[in-house]
C-alpha cells in the first residue's frame, strides 16, 4: 500500500512536469491556427542594406536649431513600459534623443533590443504568426513595410499620423496605407545620388567638381561614356555592378526614376514591360565591355573597393543613408576623397531622382501601451528638431518636409569636401516619383528579377525572355494579373 | 474437462487480443508514464508540425488569417517551379561532386590512421576531426574569402603559376566547386570517424592472410577492406546525400549576399528554397507543398540506396 502510494506521488510530480513543460508553449502561441486576424510587424528575411551604423560617426555636431514643434499635450502622459526592435539605436541614442525623451516622459521605460533589419523582420514575422513576442515599435523598411501591413501584424494608426499625413514626402506613404488605412509613420526618405572618387577622376583627367560631374553623368550613356574613360586613363572600375550575383538594386533604381516598377497602380505586373526591358538594357550596357566591379554589395571586398587609397571603384549610385556608411565603418579613410553629383537620367531632361530603402517605425498590435509607443514614434519623427539632430548625425534625410527650411540644410559637410551635400539631398527629395517596385510581394519580385538579370547578364538569355520568365513566375505565384 | 480448458483459453487469449493495446498499456503504466515526455515532446513538435504541413501544402496560407484551400493549386504550380526543380538538380549535382571523394578521402586516412606505423594516432585523428566541431558560419565566411575572385588567396597562388583568376563565387561551377571544398573539409572527419571505427572492427587477420596469398597492400584495401566497410560506408553515403540535399548553413555563411542562393541559383538547395518561400516570401502554404515534395522524392532516393547497397551485400 506505501509503495502505491509513493508510486502515485511520483506519477504526479512527473506529470505535473510535463504538463507544465507543454503548457507554456501552449500559451505563448495561441493563435498558432489562423483563427483572428491579427495585425503584427512582421519579419523578411533578405540581406537589407541599412544595417545600423556600428561606430561612433566622425561628423560635425548636431545642429538642433529648430525649436521644438510639438508642445506636450494636456492629456495625462502615458506611461509603462515600452520594448523596441530595430538597428538605428545609435541615431536616437548619440544624438541625445532618448534621454529628451525621457525627460519628458520620465514614467516609460524603454527597453530597446537592437537587431540587424535581417533579424528583426525574421523575429517579426514569427511574433506575429504566434500572435505573441513582437515588441510595441518596431523599424521597417519601406521594401518591407507592404508585406507586414499585409499580414495584418501592425496597429491602424490613422487617426494618429492623420496630422502628418500632408507634412511628409507623399511616396513615403504608398507602402504604409492598405484600403485607406495607414500603418506605419515614415522616417527617412532615400534619394539616390552619385557618389565619386574626387581622386579617381581628377587622376582620369576629368573635372571633380560636383557641378561638373552631374553634367557629365547627365544620363545613364553619358554615365557610360564617363566610366569608359576613367576605364582607360586609370583601369578602375566605374561602380560595383555584379553580373552573376546582381541583387537587382541598381535596377530598381533605374525604374523607380522613371516612375516604373514591378507593378503598376492597379496591381498589373509590368516586371515584362517593354519599358522595363529597355531599361535593363541599358544598363547592360555597362557590361560590355566590361567598365564596372563584379563585387557583391555589402560584403568585404565591396567595402575594401570603397576604402581603398589607390585601388578603388570611381563611383557608387546609392541613397542618402550611404552617407553615414561611407563617413564611418565602410570607408571612415577616405574623408576628403568623395563628391556627390546627381545620378543619371534615364533619358536626356528626365527625372535625375529616386528612392532606394528608407525606414518608418510602426506600432505593432500585440501592443499593450500604444499610447507610449506612439509618444516615442511621434517624439523621433514627428518632430523637426529630433529628426534634424538625427540627419545631422547620419544622413537619414527627413521624410518630414517642416524641416527643410532648416539652416542646416546650408551647412557644408567636411567628408564631402565641403560640399553643400543636404541642398542636393533636398532638391533631389523633392522630385522622387511615385513607383510601384515595392509592396506586399517585393521580397518575391526582387528574387525573380534578380535572377532574370543575372541570366541576361551572363548571356544565358535575353533582356526579354529573362523578365518575361520572371513575370510569368510572379504572376503565377502571386495571382496578380 | 480437457476441452473446457482449452476453451478457456482460446477465450482469454481471444480477450487478450480484443483488448490488445490500451490493455497493455493500463498494465504496463508506470513504465509508459515514465517514458510519456517524449511522446508529449513529440506531438508537438514531431507529429503537429508534419500534419499542420500537409494541410498547409492545399492552401495559400500566410502566416496568419484564416485557411484558404487552393485545391492542388500548390500542387500545380510546383510543377513549373524553375527554381525548385534548379534546387533538386542541385542537390544531386553537389552528391555527385563531394561525395565519392569525400568518402574515398575518408577511407584511406582512416586506413593510414589505423595502421600501426602511424605515430601520434589521436593528434592527427583530432586535427582532421577539428573542422566539423568549427563554427560553420565562421569556415563559411572564411572560404568566401579564399575563394574571393579578385583577392581571394586561392586565386593569388593559382597566379603564381600563372593560371589566370578564377571568378570562384561569380560563376555557376565556381560557386559549386568552392562549395565541395568547403564541405569536404568540414565534414571528412566526421565521415572519417565512423570508417575509423569500422576499420577497427575488421580483424588485421584477413588482410594478413591476402598478403601471404599474394595481394598488395592497394589490393588488399579495395578487394579486403573496402568490402567488409560496406555497412559503414553505406551508412555514410546516404547521410551524405541528404546532407548535400539539406544544406543551409554552409550557404546561409558563403553566399550570404545572395540569400545562399549562389549565383544564378547555382547551390540552392530544397531547404534553402522552403526557406525562402516560407520566410522571404510569407507563402508558407507553398513552401509546405515544397517540403512534402521534397519529402518525398528524397525518401525514394533513400530506399533505392539501400536496395543497391544489400543487393550487392547479398
Amino acid at each position: 500500500m506505501k509503495t502505491k502510494i509513493v508510486k502515485i506521488l511520483v506519477g504526479f510530480i512527473i506529470l505535473t512536469f510535463v504538463l507544465s513543460a507543454c503548457a507554456t508553449p501552449a500559451t505563448q502561441a495561441p493563435t498558432l491556427a489562423p483563427t483572428k486576424p491579427v495585425a503584427i510587424e512582421t519579419a523578411a528575411p533578405i540581406v537589407a542594406p541599412t544595417t545600423a551604423p556600428t561606430n561612433p560617426p566622425t561628423i560635425e555636431t548636431a545642429a538642433p536649431t529648430a525649436a521644438p514643434t510639438a508642445a506636450p499635450t494636456a492629456a495625462p502622459k502615458p506611461t509603462g513600459k515600452i520594448t523596441l526592435w530595430g538597428w538605428s539605436y545609435d541615431a536616437m541614442q548619440s544624438t541625445g534623443l532618448v534621454d529628451d525623451f525621457q525627460k519628458e516622459y520620465p514614467d516609460i521605460q524603454l527597453d530597446f533590443v537592437k537587431y540587424s533589419s535581417t533579424d528583426t523582420y525574421q523575429n517579426l514575422q514569427l511574433a506575429i504568426s504566434a500572435g505573441t513576442g513582437a515588441p510595441d515599435v518596431v523599424q521597417i523598411e519601406n521594401s518591407h513595410l507592404a508585406q507586414f501591413v499585409d499580414l495584418d501584424g501592425l496597429l491602424d494608426i490613422t487617426d494618429r499620423v492623420q496630422q502628418y499625413i500632408p507634412l511628409m514626402n507623399a511616396y513615403k506613404w504608398v507602402d504604409a496605407v492598405k484600403d485607406g488605412k495607414y500603418y506605419a509613420m515614415p522616417w527617412d526618405s532615400g534619394p539616390v545620388f552619385l557618389y565619386y572618387r574626387r581622386d579617381v577622376f581628377k587622376a582620369a583627367g576629368l573635372s571633380d567638381v560636383p557641378d561638373d560631374v552631374s553634367a557629365m553623368v547627365a544620363t545613364w550613356d553619358k554615365y557610360l561614356e564617363t566610366c569608359t574613360t576613367i576605364k582607360d586613363k586609370t583601369g578602375k572600375n566605374c561602380f560595383a555592378f555584379s553580373r552573376a550575383n546582381n541583387d537587382a538594386r541598381i535596377y530598381e533604381i533605374a525604374l523607380w526614376q522613371q516612375g516604373l516598377g514591378y507593378y503598376d497602380k492597379d496591381g498589373k505586373i509590368t516586371v515584362d514591360s517593354a519599358q522595363n526591358v529597355a531599361t535593363l538594357e541599358e544598363l547592360g550596357k555597362f557590361w560590355n565591355p566590361m567598365v564596372v566591379s563584379e563585387e557583391q554589395a555589402w560584403t568585404d571586398p565591396w567595402y575594401a573597393e570603397l576604402n581603398s587609397p589607390d585601388n578603388s571603384v570611381a563611383s557608387i549610385v546609392e541613397a542618402s543613408w550611404m552617407g553615414i556608411f561611407l563617413k564611418t565603418w565602410i570607408a571612415g579613410g577616405t574623408a576628403g576623397q568623395w563628391g556627390v553629383a546627381e545620378m543619371p537620367a534615364f533619358a536626356e531632361g528626365q527625372v535625375r531622382a529616386s528612392n532606394d530603402g528608407g525606414s518608418t517605425l510602426a506600432i505593432s498590435s500585440q501592443s499593450q501601451n500604444p499610447d507610449a509607443a506612439w509618444a516615442f514614434i511621434e517624439f523621433m519623427l514627428g518632430r523637426d528638431n529630433s529628426q534634424l539632430r538625427m540627419f545631422a548625425y547620419t544622413d537619414f534625410l527627413p521624410s518630414l518636409e517642416t524641416t527643410y527650411g532648416d539652416a542646416l540644410f546650408y551647412e557644408p559637410d567636411t567628408f564631402f569636401s565641403s560640399e553643400m551635400t543636404r541642398q542636393l539631398y533636398l532638391k533631389v527629395a523633392k522630385e522622387i516619383p511615385t513607383a510601384y517596385v515595392y509592396g506586399p510581394n517585393y521580397q518575391l519580385m526582387n528574387g525573380y528579377v534578380a535572377t532574370a538579370i543575372q541570366e541576361y547578364a551572363t548571356g544565358k538569355s535575353s533582356a526579354a525572355d529573362a523578365l518575361k520568365a520572371a513575370a510569368d513566375r510572379i504572376r503565377a505565384e502571386t495571382g496578380m494579373p | 474437462m480437457r476441452k473446457i480448458n482449452q476453451d478457456k483459453r482460446e477465450e482469454n487469449i481471444y480477450q487478450t487480443q480484443k483488448k490488445g493495446f490500451w490493455h497493455e498499456i493500463v498494465k504496463a503504466r508506470w513504465p509508459y508514464l515514465f517514458i510519456s515526455p517524449f511522446y508529449f515532446l513529440f506531438l508537438i513538435f514531431g507529429a503537429f508540425p508534419l500534419v499542420f504541413s500537409f494541410i498547409l501544402s492545399f492552401t495559400s496560407w500566410k502566416g496568419t488569417g484564416p485557411l484558404i484551400f487552393n485545391n492542388f493549386g500548390n500542387y500545380k504550380l510546383i510543377l513549373t517551379d524553375k527554381v525548385f526543380w534548379q534546387s533538386m538538380q542541385n542537390g544531386l549535382i553537389l552528391f555527385f561532386m563531394y561525395v565519392p571523394f569525400q568518402i574515398l578521402l575518408a577511407c584511406v586516412l582512416a586506413v593510414i590512421l589505423n595502421s600501426k606505423r602511424v605515430k601520434g594516432f589521436k593528434f592527427f585523428r583530432t586535427v582532421i576531426f577539428m573542422p566539423y566541431i568549427s563554427s560553420m558560419v565562421a569556415a563559411g565566411f572564411v572560404f568566401q574569402l579564399l575563394f574571393g575572385s579578385r583577392n581571394g588567396l586561392v586565386n593569388s597562388i593559382l597566379g603564381f603559376f600563372t593560371i589566370p583568376l578564377i571568378p570562384w563565387l561569380d560563376s555557376v561551377w565556381g560557386a559549386r566547386f568552392a562549395l565541395c571544398a568547403l564541405i569536404v573539409w568540414a565534414w571528412l572527419g566526421y565521415n572519417m570517424v565512423f570508417i575509423l571505427a569500422g576499420l577497427q572492427t575488421i580483424s588485421s587477420e584477413l588482410t594478413e592472410a591476402a598478403m601471404i596469398d599474394g595481394a598488395n597492400s592497394v589490393q588488399a584495401f579495395f578487394l579486403i577492406t573496402i568490402p567488409l566497410l560496406r555497412p559503414v560506408i553505406l551508412f555514410c553515403v546516404i547521410n551524405s546525400t541528404i546532407g548535400s540535399f539539406n544544406l543551409f548553413g554552409e550557404l546561409m555563411s558563403m553566399f550570404h549576399a545572395t540569400g545562399g542562393n549562389g549565383p544564378l541559383n547555382a547551390v540552392i538547395t530544397p531547404l534553402l528554397a522552403v526557406f525562402g518561400q516560407a520566410f522571404h516570401n510569407f507563402k508558407l502554404g507553398y513552401a509546405s507543398t515544397q517540403a512534402y515534395v521534397y519529402f518525398l522524392l528524397i525518401f525514394v532516393v533513400a530506399l533505392l540506396q539501400l536496395r543497391l547497397f544489400n543487393k550487392e551485400v547479398d
